[in-house]
């Protein structure tokens, strides 16, 4: 992505870089609730001056946002672990109605309150959760840069596609401190529209009568989907062209496998990285096309297997390349956890 | 705008025959077009039988999720403040499910309006116990009988109200009295208050009741549930 | 090659202050910073530990398990960080420095400070820091706090020992 050089370093951390992403996407309002390691960028939001509301739950801040969307509003929520549970009624209301509804997920330990600090297990939640298909934008950012940027890519997306927008990001980039290039006009912001204008007798609805209506509407909306899948669904490659052993990694987990690669080929071993950078739509085309080429499948995450079961799903299923799993549940994976992991195995 | 019988939509839903729904939705219409208001008017809708108003009017209306109406419509009129929200639901999705929000947006006295439908029962689901079922009532799921007085919603609500924020109960047989409060309730919303409206209503099909003993059960809530403004 | 800090103590004793200054410093002269806090859930009195890294390359990982130079200053942090501990290439450990302290003065409010001295005179011979902006962003965060002259001593102290 770009970063261009005449523009300002400056020392933010994840939640100064989400709040910033979140001014200059042209979001009028936040809705939240105190949660950690989500609370900072409530706070941080209302110091900048954002219009907010603290609501007296999750649910409500949910569908406040679904009520200000539905007027023409750019508005989110940050929340975490027990809160992107109850945020589910709002999201699938979202999906149902075709909302641009923005949310960034703190992943933090689970399930239940599990930690306040960190993990990757609120995947399925992110790109599952609900009552619905799963038709939603979920974006993994590995590093400040990318939470800016993904953050940017919520708002424009969701509003130009009409998917409620997940950036899906965890405690630890949330509250690491470091040196981020703002590439602020590098995006065009998508304008918001009301959806319902006064005037205009439009009429809303998300139950239906027949199994019928509900099925055709849900077929348009798929197609509305996977059109834009192909233009959406991101990944970054390390070293893919001749990668015997391919790692699958996403958000800081991916961070620290690019560094592990580095390692490994330093070593002469061919490890290469495919790292999605939206979880859904999932970069199918990219997956099958090195998976097909690697000797081995790594999939690494903070989760039991909640990025593996993605992975699987999209999968072609006639790639028949060993796939091996390193997951550690809402614990950090640093570059030599993996590095090991390969070398030992090797 | 109009309410003729022409301008209604030819899959307008079905409410049950004897219903009170229609009643209030129609006053409420009337209301709107005194004031010419329509334009700016945005119903939002609970999922229970107040779901079926949703192409009964000709505003702009949206269905919602059961109990989450009134944050809907929270959001909306802080997005567009000169909108007309109205939020549309039964005693359910006001007073249990929905209790939460309606208590805090009251508190935080969001220049919304409530409409409250209350025939005492969970209506679309069969008939089940709700918070303004009233005591010894039998239901589905209360086979011994309810063990609480019902539920007083607008009297609750006035003890985390501004001053200002007009709170009122009336029934479905009594036009008039509907036209003031929702015209009220209305100019509540316009002052920049919270306003909510309860309508004791006809639910024949779950009250099991025929021709007049309808009535008679209407006007036997009147004596458990106070009318008037609160 | 990231240089590495691990910064460990009691949740009030001013290790996220310390994280500030050496992060701050680094970053005014140009070099690629990473500074990531982990604390419990009390909000008094748990352990308090900072993971910061300075280098020329975007750092990748926000947290590491060796570490350049690795700061104890309580019973507390030597207790959480054993595992840490083994794979430290310097250790600060408060203990070692109880009569160094005491000799001196330094109050206990200040240890954070004498162990930032030291902390950046090894990181200014590395040419890491820049001492100016440290000192600065010293006395924005305590110069007008009651204790400052404390400080000051404490931090000078620090810088002093040989």
């Amino acid at each position: 992505m770009p970063v261009t050089n005449n523009k300002p370093r400056e020392l933010l951390t994840g939640a100064q870089t989400v709040v910033r992403a979140c001014f200059d996407a042209g979001a009028g309002s936040m809705y939240g609730y105190p949660i950690t390691p989500a609370t900072e960028i409530f706070t941080g939001w209302i110091k900048q001056g954002g219009k907010y509301l603290q609501t007296e739950d999750e649910i409500a801040a949910g569908f406040a946002i679904c009520g200000a969307v539905l007027a023409g509003e750019k508005s989110f929520t940050a929340t975490a672990g027990p809160g992107t549970v109850l945020m589910q009624d709002a999201m699938s209301m979202a999906e149902g109605m075709r909302l641009p509804f923005v949310v960034i997920v703190a992943q933090r330990g689970g399930p239940s309150s599990g930690t306040v600090i960190y993990s990757q297990q609120e995947v399925t939640l992110a790109c599952y959760g609900g009552n619905g298909e799963g038709l939603r934008l979920v974006y993994s950012p590995g590093n400040l840069e990318e939470l800016y940027h993904f953050t940017r890519r919520a708002f424009n997306e969701s509003w130009q596609y009409r998917f409620p927008a997940v950036v899906l990001t965890d405690g630890y980039l949330l509250k690491t401190r470091g040196a981020v290039t703002i590439a602020k006009d590098d995006l065009e912001n998508f304008p918001a529209e009301p959806i319902v204008k006064a005037g205009t007798n439009t009429h809303l609805e998300n139950i239906h009568t027949l199994e019928e209506e509900l099925f055709s509407k849900l077929k348009k909306y798929e197609e509305d989907y996977n059109k834009m899948s192909s233009v959406v669904a991101s990944a970054q490659e390390v070293e893919t062209d001749d990668a015997e052993i391919l790692i699958i990694a996403h958000g800081i987990v991916g961070a620290a496998a690019q560094a592990a690669v580095k390692i490994l080929r330093a070593q002469n071993i061919r490890a290469g990285l495919l790292r999605p950078t939206t979880l859904r739509p999932f970069p199918k085309n990219i997956l099958d096309a090195r998976a097909t080429q690697a000797k081995r499948i790594l999939i690494v995450e903070s989760s039991f297997g909640q990025l593996a079961q993605i992975v699987r799903a999209e999968l072609q299923p006639e790639i028949s390349t060993p796939i091996e799993y390193l997951q550690f549940p809402g614990l950090g994976v640093g570059p030599e956890v993996i590095v090991d992991f390969v070398t030992k195995s090797q | 705008m109009s309410l003729s019988h022409n301008s209604m939509p030819a899959n307008l839903a079905k409410f049950c025959p004897g219903c009170g729904h229609p009643l209030v939705l129609m006053t409420l219409g009337k209301v709107l077009e005194e004031q010419k208001t329509a334009a700016e008017a945005v119903l939002g809708l609970d999922i229970g039988c107040s779901l079926l108003a949703h192409n009964f009017l000709p505003i702009n209306t949206f269905q919602t999720h059961h109990g989450r109406v009134t944050p809907v419509i929270m959001g909306f009129k802080r997005a567009h403040p000169e909108s007309v929200c109205i939020g549309y639901t039964g005693d359910g999705g006001a007073y249990a499910i929905g209790l939460q929000s309606l208590l805090w947006a009251a508190r935080r006295d969001e220049p919304i309006t409530v409409l409250v439908v209350n025939n005492t029962v969970y209506a679309m689901t069969g008939g089940q116990t709700a918070p303004t079922t009233l005591k010894g009532q039998i239901t589905d799921t209360d086979p011994t009988g309810a063990s609480n007085d019902p539920l007083l919603g607008p009297e609750l609500l006035r003890s985390v109200c501004h001053p200002e924020a007009f709170l009122a109960r009336t029934a479905v047989n009594d036009i008039k009295t509907m036209k003031e409060y929702i015209t009220k309730a209305l100019a509540a919303q316009k002052s920049g208050h919270f306003s909510l409206v309860e309508f004791l209503s006809f639910c024949p099909t779950n009250w099991k009741t025929k021709g007049s003993q309808t009535l008679e059960y209407l006007e036997n809530l009147k004596q458990v549930f106070t009318l008037g403004e609160f | 090659m990231a240089y590495k800090i691990l910064l460990a103590g009691d949740g009030g004793q001013g290790i996220q202050l310390l994280a500030d200054v050496i992060c701050q410093s680094a970053f005014h002269i140009g070099h690629e910073v990473a500074h990531i806090p982990n604390y419990g859930l009390e909000q008094r009195g748990g352990v308090s530990l900072a993971f910061i890294q300075i280098d020329s390359e975007k750092i990748s990982y926000p947290k590491f398990n060796r570490s350049d130079l690795l700061l104890l200053l309580s019973a507390q942090a030597n207790e959480r960080t054993k595992e840490y501990q083994k794979e430290a290439q310097e250790l600060l450990r408060i203990d070692d420095y109880k009569e160094t302290l005491n000799n001196l003065g330094i109050k206990s409010t200040s240890y954070n400070i004498f162990f930032l001295g030291i902390i950046l005179k090894k990181l200014l011979e590395k040419k890491l820091v820049d001492l100016n902006r440290a000192e600065e962003i010293l006395l924005s965060r305590l110069g007008d706090k009651p204790n400052w002259s404390e400080n000051e001593k404490a931090f000078n102290a620090g810088m002093n020992l040989s």
